[in-house]
């Protein structure tokens, strides 16, 4: 029994890991506080939901096509948006992402409308079973095992290329990057792009776990909040010790108290690392 | 400067008078919609007390009118108090609360004050959706009041605004006084602040604690005028997101900016969801996005600047651009 709890706790955790990756790497990065990194999942769920529906692309090839759809939308977004006033204060940044959000929200109900959605893909309820007592679903056990891949590729993009380079000399310090010849614009556009790509996976992966609807975003930015808070910033082993950390403690939290107490579980350990470690549980990795 | 402020205080009492007196003319349907703005308007105030002029940008003030309208239906109905006991209670009760939260998470600064903050406001939802008191999801009706229809507009659209009222002469007394001057301080340095001898702590839990008591005494109108309310909407993200933009639209640390906020935004929204059903919220977040680019620092900024012109629209971009 708590095996199976802590399995699903796990594999739902690196989800959330996924979702936490790219708003990680914007905050850290950029410190812009993404608002909107929910929607970005959803416009990822969405592209799947279509691809499938219209052309039967299967969800797991998609994600190549929602990674890099909304890697063009970020990268557009920061270009000819965020940059304008990125200097300003956080939180201009920070309502400046609330208007994105409210704005991709709403265009997406007014084109795909409210209803509630689901990728039916044939092998959805397919499981094998791990001994006597522990059974493993296989789209999350695969879904899972494609975090672990993107989240390597990531650190692969942010350690040895120069790309990573340039994204890391920015964070540290905005003006010597540029004196040395970083082209700031274009690091901070291919960063965010990079982000919400991240989302986009996130949002693929998603769809094919769980029902979708434009207004899905709110919760999981709140969610993904959460993640990157538990983790701290500055490290891709963040997002990955706070998504697991986070799916294993909802996961306990609703078989024993109930479901209902799921998000009241989430936002107490928001706060309660925020106001004892405020640097996430690495402590200053940053 | 004497002939100045003299001036400032006859328009201001010429708009009481005139916000006073407008009911009485009007239809019903207009004094709710007078009503709503109002209350926006004591939210965004009360909010301008912490975000505005302390420079704490608090993510979670619907926390506060959560409370202050739970309290009252909670009281009213389970413990037969009346109205004015059950709204006093709701806005100490808030300001309490703000207190006790605001200690630990005010040592937070900037984006981490903000999350705390949503995070508080969030579990507060989530434990008042279990909570047996509050009758969970299926929501709490209060007595109502006894009074003619026409009676009840004129009570809530009055009890708004006295408490408008209140919230900006609160606001506005203490600006003049020396603890108005330590929020300042805070806001633009807050170690340099401590370092000279403000008791920055005291000064900042007592800001948060005074926004959380109007804002208590908004949800505890609120409630009462409503009848019935439920977590989702009285926790609402959204209406903490409602009061930022407000301020920040009408100009944060200004005293009249959130007043002047939320009247603009509340009726640029009621023409838009007029005139387009279904998009209004889209055209609601594009004007979020011009307003912040464009002109950051409000409406009251261009009003008292009086240079209208294509570079002063351009001077944050100018500033802030990569």
């Amino acid at each position: 029994m708590l095996a199976q709890i802590v399995i699903n706790g796990i594999l739902k955790g690196g989800l959330y890991a996924l979702m936490a990756m790219g708003m990680s790497l914007i905050w850290g990065v950029m410190d812009i506080i993404n608002i909107a990194h929910g929607s970005f999942i959803m416009l990822g769920a969405f592209t799947t939901y279509w691809l499938f529906t219209l052309l039967g692309i299967d969800p797991f090839v998609s994600l190549i096509f929602s990674i890099s759809i909304l890697f063009v939308i970020g990268y557009g977004i920061q270009k000819y948006l965020i940059n304008l006033i990125i200097r300003a204060s956080a939180f201009i940044t920070l309502i400046l992402a609330f208007g994105i959000e409210i704005f991709i929200n709403n265009a997406a109900l007014v084109a795909w409308t409210a209803d509630v959605r689901k990728v039916k893909v044939a092998y959805g309820a397919s499981n094998f079973s791990l001994g006597d007592w522990v059974t493993i679903p296989t789209v999350r056990l695969l879904a899972f095992m494609l975090v672990i891949v993107i989240g390597t590729i990531f650190f692969f993009i942010l350690n040895r290329t120069d790309l990573g380079r340039s994204i890391r000399s920015t964070a540290q310090d905005l003006d010597a990057a540029q004196l040395v010849g970083v082209d700031v614009a274009r690091t901070y556009a291919l960063t965010f792009g990079l982000g919400v790509g991240a989302a986009g996976a996130a949002g693929t992966l998603w769809s094919i776990l769980f029902p979708i609807s434009p207004m899905m975003g709110g919760i999981l930015t709140l969610k993904s909040f959460v993640v990157v808070i538990i983790g701290g910033l500055g490290s891709m082993l963040g997002p990955i010790l706070g998504g697991l950390t986070l799916g294993v403690a909802e996961a306990m939290g609703s078989t024993w108290f109930g479901s209902t107490y799921e998000n009241l579980i989430s936002f107490t350990i928001l706060v309660l690392v925020l106001i004892l470690r405020p640097k996430g549980i690495l402590g200053g990795a940053d | 400067m004497k002939h100045n402020a003299l001036r400032s205080f006859f328009i201001c009492g010429l708009i009481l008078i005139g916000m006073a007196l407008f009911p009485l003319f009007t239809n019903n349907f207009i004094i709710r919609f007078g009503t709503d703005i109002l209350m926006f308007a004591i939210m965004a105030s009360a909010w301008n007390i912490i975000g505005g002029y302390t420079g704490y940008a608090s993510f979670g003030n619907v926390v506060f009118f959560g409370i202050g309208a739970y309290t009252t239906a909670v009281l009213m109905e389970k413990a037969g108090f009346g109205f004015a006991l059950a709204y006093a209670s709701s806005g100490l009760l808030a300001a309490v609360f703000a207190i006790l939260v605001g200690l630990p998470v005010l040592r937070l600064r900037g984006h981490y004050f903000a999350i705390a903050t949503l995070g508080v406001a969030e579990a507060m939802k989530a434990l008042v959706q279990n909570l047996e008191i509050t009758e969970g999801n299926s929501g709490i009706y209060l007595p109502m009041l006894d009074m003619s229809v026409r009676g009840q507009y004129y009570f809530f659209f009055y009890m708004m605004l006295a408490t408008l009222v209140a919230c900006l002469l609160t606001t506005y007394i203490l600006l003049n006084a020396k603890f108005g001057y330590s929020l300042i301080a805070i806001r633009e340095d807050e170690d340099a602040a401590n370092s000279v001898g403000i008791n920055t702590t005291y000064a900042k839990t007592m800001a948060f604690s005074l926004s959380a008591l109007f804002t208590g005494f908004a949800g505890s109108i609120y409630a009462y005028q409503q009848a019935f309310i439920k977590p989702e909407p009285a926790f609402t993200v959204h209406t903490t997101v409602k009061m930022i933009v407000m301020a920040v639209f009408g100009g944060m640390g200004k005293l009249f900016g959130p007043l002047l906020g939320a009247f603009s935004i509340e009726v640029i929204s009621e023409i838009l969801s007029d005139h387009f059903l279904v998009a209004h919220a889209l055209f609601f977040g594009t004007i979020v996005i011009l307003a912040i680019v464009f002109t950051p620092k409000g409406i009251m900024d261009i009003i008292t600047e009086r240079k209208l012109n294509v570079s002063y629209f351009l001077e944050n971009i100018r500033k802030h651009r990569v």
